[in-house]
C-alpha cells in the first residue's frame, strides 16, 4: 500500500496526471501487493492513515482533511476492485464491477466538489475506462452462464454520462475547466452505446454538446486521438442516419488525422469512408489505397471492379458474398445502392460503343446488355423501367420514345458528371 | 483474467504492464475504434500530412476497358435478342 500512496503523493508534487491515474489503474504493477496489504476490517483506516501520512510529509501539504476522505474513499473502492481480482482462484467479475463503480463514483464527486483540478482529470479518465470494460466483462461472465444481460454495461453508461455532464457544464474559466476532458469521456461513451447499440443515445450526447458550443474550445485544440476518435463515431452516427454528406465531412477529417500507423483505426474509418463516398461523389477507392488492408481489399476492389465495368451480375455475387460482414458493419444497405451506378456505368458503355455523336440508341442495346452481363434473359419492359429510372434519378439525361423503341439521349452530358 | 496474472509478467512501469493482454481482450474481440499509442501526434504522423487529398479515390466509370470487345460482344448479344424476337414472333 505504500508505494501506492507514495506515488499518490509524487504525482500530486509533480502535477503528473499519468502517474496519479496509474494509482488506480488496474495494470497498475502494485495491483496484488495492494490487495494483500490489508483486509476488509481494516482497510479504510490503514488507507485513511497512509494518505494522512504521506500528506503530512509532503511540503507543502497536498490537502486538508476533506480532501484526504474524498481520496480515502476512492483508494478504499480500489483496494475492494483489486482484491476482487487478486484474491480469488476465479475473478468475482460481479464484485470488481461494485467495486469500480464506486471508484469512478467517489471520483466524479472528487470533481463535482471542486476538490480536483484539470490536470487530475486523468483519474476520470482512468477510472471511466476501466469501468466500462469490467462492466463488459462482468455482463458477459453472466452470459456465459445464460443469462442474457446486458445490465451492468447499462449502469456503467449511466455512471460515464454523469462524468460527462461534470466536464461539460464546469463554469470554471478555460484554462482550469474541465470541459477538457469533455471529448475523452464523450468518446468512451459512443463506445459504450454503439456496443449496447444505443446510437440515439449517443445523438443525445452531441446534442448536448451543440447546446453549450459557445463556451466550448474548438475541436482542433483537444488532444488529436480526442479528435480522431470523436470523428470516427460522428461520422458512423451520420452514417446509420444516411446523412451521407455529413458522414463524408466527419470521416474524411478522421481518416486525414489518423496516425499513420494505427492501422485497425484506418481500417475501421474507411470501412465507412467507402460506401459513403461511392453516394456522395461515386467515387471508389484505387488499389493502392486498399492494399494495406487485406480484409477490405478482398471486399471492396471487387465491387470496386464489377462497378467500373458495368458487371451487375458480378456486383450481385460480389456483394452477396461480403454479405455477412457488411450486413454487421451496417453497410450492406448503402452498398446496395452502388448497383445504380453499376447499371449507369454499363449504360454508358452502351452509349459510348454505338459512337459518340449518336444520340438515339435503340432499347434492344440495353437490353442486350443487361442480359448479357446479369446473365439473365430480361424483357423489354424491365430495361424500360430500369431506363426510366436512372434517368428519374439523374443518372442519365434523356427520354423514352416507346414507340420507337429508342431511347433519345441528351445531345450534351447525357451521363453526368462522366465526361459525356 | 479468469487466471490469476503473475507477477512476473509485470515489468518496471507503473502503468500498462500488468496482464495487459486480457484487459485488451476485451476491446479487440468486438473490433471497435482502439485506443490510439500516443494522445497527441504531428502533422507529419498523421495519414495524411498537410490535409491534402492525395489522388487515392478513383471515378466509379472507367473508360480505359472501352475497348473493341465490349462492342464486339455488345453486338454478339444483340444479335442474340434479335433471335430472340425472331424465334418468339
Amino acid at each position: 500500500m505504500e508505494s501506492l500512496i507514495r506515488a499518490w503523493r509524487t504525482a500530486h508534487a509533480e502535477e503528473n496526471g499519468k502517474l496519479l491515474a496509474s494509482t488506480i489503474s488496474l495494470t497498475n504493477i502494485d495491483l496484488e501487493e495492494f490487495a494483500y496489504s490489508t483486509n476488509s476490517a481494516r482497510v479504510a483506516e490503514d488507507i485513511f492513515r497512509t494518505l494522512e501520512y504521506e500528506n503530512n510529509s509532503a511540503r507543502p501539504k497536498i490537502t486538508n482533511k476533506t480532501g484526504l476522505e474524498a481520496w480515502a474513499e476512492v483508494y478504499i473502492a480500489y483496494w475492494k476492485v483489486a482484491q476482487a481480482l487478486e484474491r480469488h482462484d476465479e475473478v468475482e467479475w460481479g464484485q470488481v464491477f461494485t467495486g469500480m463503480k464506486d471508484l469512478t463514483q467517489a471520483v466524479i464527486r472528487g470533481f463535482q466538489n471542486g476538490l480536483w483540478e484539470v490536470w487530475q482529470l486523468e483519474v476520470l479518465y482512468t477510472a471511466c475506462k476501466y469501468l466500462r470494460y469490467v462492466a463488459i466483462r462482468t455482463d458477459e461472465a453472466k452470459r456465459t452462464n445464460g443469462e442474457d444481460t446486458w445490465k451492468s454495461l447499462e449502469d456503467a453508461a449511466r455512471i460515464i454520462n454523469r462524468a460527462f455532464n461534470v466536464c461539460l457544464n464546469d463554469r470554471a474559466e478555460l484554462a482550469q475547466s474541465r470541459k477538457w476532458g469533455t471529448y475523452y469521456i464523450i468518446n468512451i461513451l459512443f463506445k459504450t452505446y454503439f456496443k449496447l447499440n444505443a446510437i440515439t443515445l449517443s445523438k443525445n450526447i452531441l446534442k448536448a454538446l451543440v447546446a453549450n458550443t459557445t463556451e466550448m474550445p474548438d475541436l482542433l485544440d483537444f488532444r488529436t486521438s480526442d479528435v480522431v476518435t470523436f470523428k470516427y463515431y460522428c461520422g458512423v452516427i451520420a452514417f446509420l442516419d444516411e446523412n451521407y454528406v455529413k458522414a463524408e465531412e466527419h470521416l474524411e477529417m478522421a481518416y486525414q488525422l489518423c496516425h499513420k500507423d494505427a492501422q485497425k483505426n484506418k481500417e475501421l474509418i474507411l470501412t465507412y469512408l467507402i460506401p459513403t463516398k461511392l453516394l456522395t461523389r461515386r467515387q471508389l477507392p484505387s488499389a493502392s489505397l486498399l492494399k494495406p488492408y487485406p480484409l477490405l481489399e478482398s471486399l471492396f476492389l471487387p465491387l470496386a471492379r464489377c462497378i467500373k465495368s458495368g458487371d451487375l451480375r458480378g456486383y450481385d455475387e460480389n456483394l452477396a458474398r461480403g454479405e455477412d460482414w457488411f450486413v454487421k458493419k451496417r453497410i450492406f444497405l448503402t452498398l446496395e445502392r452502388g448497383r445504380d451506378i453499376t447499371l449507369r456505368n454499363l449504360f454508358r458503355k452502351v452509349y459510348l460503343a454505338a459512337g459518340e455523336s449518336k444520340t438515339r440508341i435503340p432499347v434492344d442495346h440495353f437490353k442486350a446488355a443487361v442480359s448479357w452481363k446479369s446473365g439473365v434473359e430480361i424483357e423489354t419492359e424491365e430495361v424500360e423501367c430500369y431506363l426510366a429510372n436512372m434517368i428519374y434519378k439523374g443518372y442519365v439525361k434523356g427520354y423514352i420514345s416507346r414507340e420507337k423503341g429508342m431511347v433519345v439521349l441528351s445531345g450534351s452530358n447525357a451521363f453526368p458528371g462522366t465526361g459525356v | 483474467m479468469s487466471s490469476k496474472p503473475t507477477a512476473a509478467a509485470a515489468a518496471a512501469k507503473p502503468e500498462d504492464t500488468k496482464d495487459p493482454k486480457t484487459i485488451k481482450k476485451v476491446l479487440d474481440e468486438d473490433d471497435e475504434f482502439e485506443d490510439f499509442p500516443a494522445e497527441e501526434w504531428e502533422e507529419d504522423e498523421t495519414e495524411v500530412p498537410g490535409g491534402g487529398k492525395p489522388n487515392l479515390w478513383e471515378e466509379s466509370w472507367d473508360d480505359d476497358d472501352l475497348s473493341e470487345d465490349f462492342s464486339k460482344q455488345l453486338k454478339e448479344e444483340l444479335k442474340k435478342v434479335d433471335a430472340h424476337k425472331t424465334g418468339s414472333s
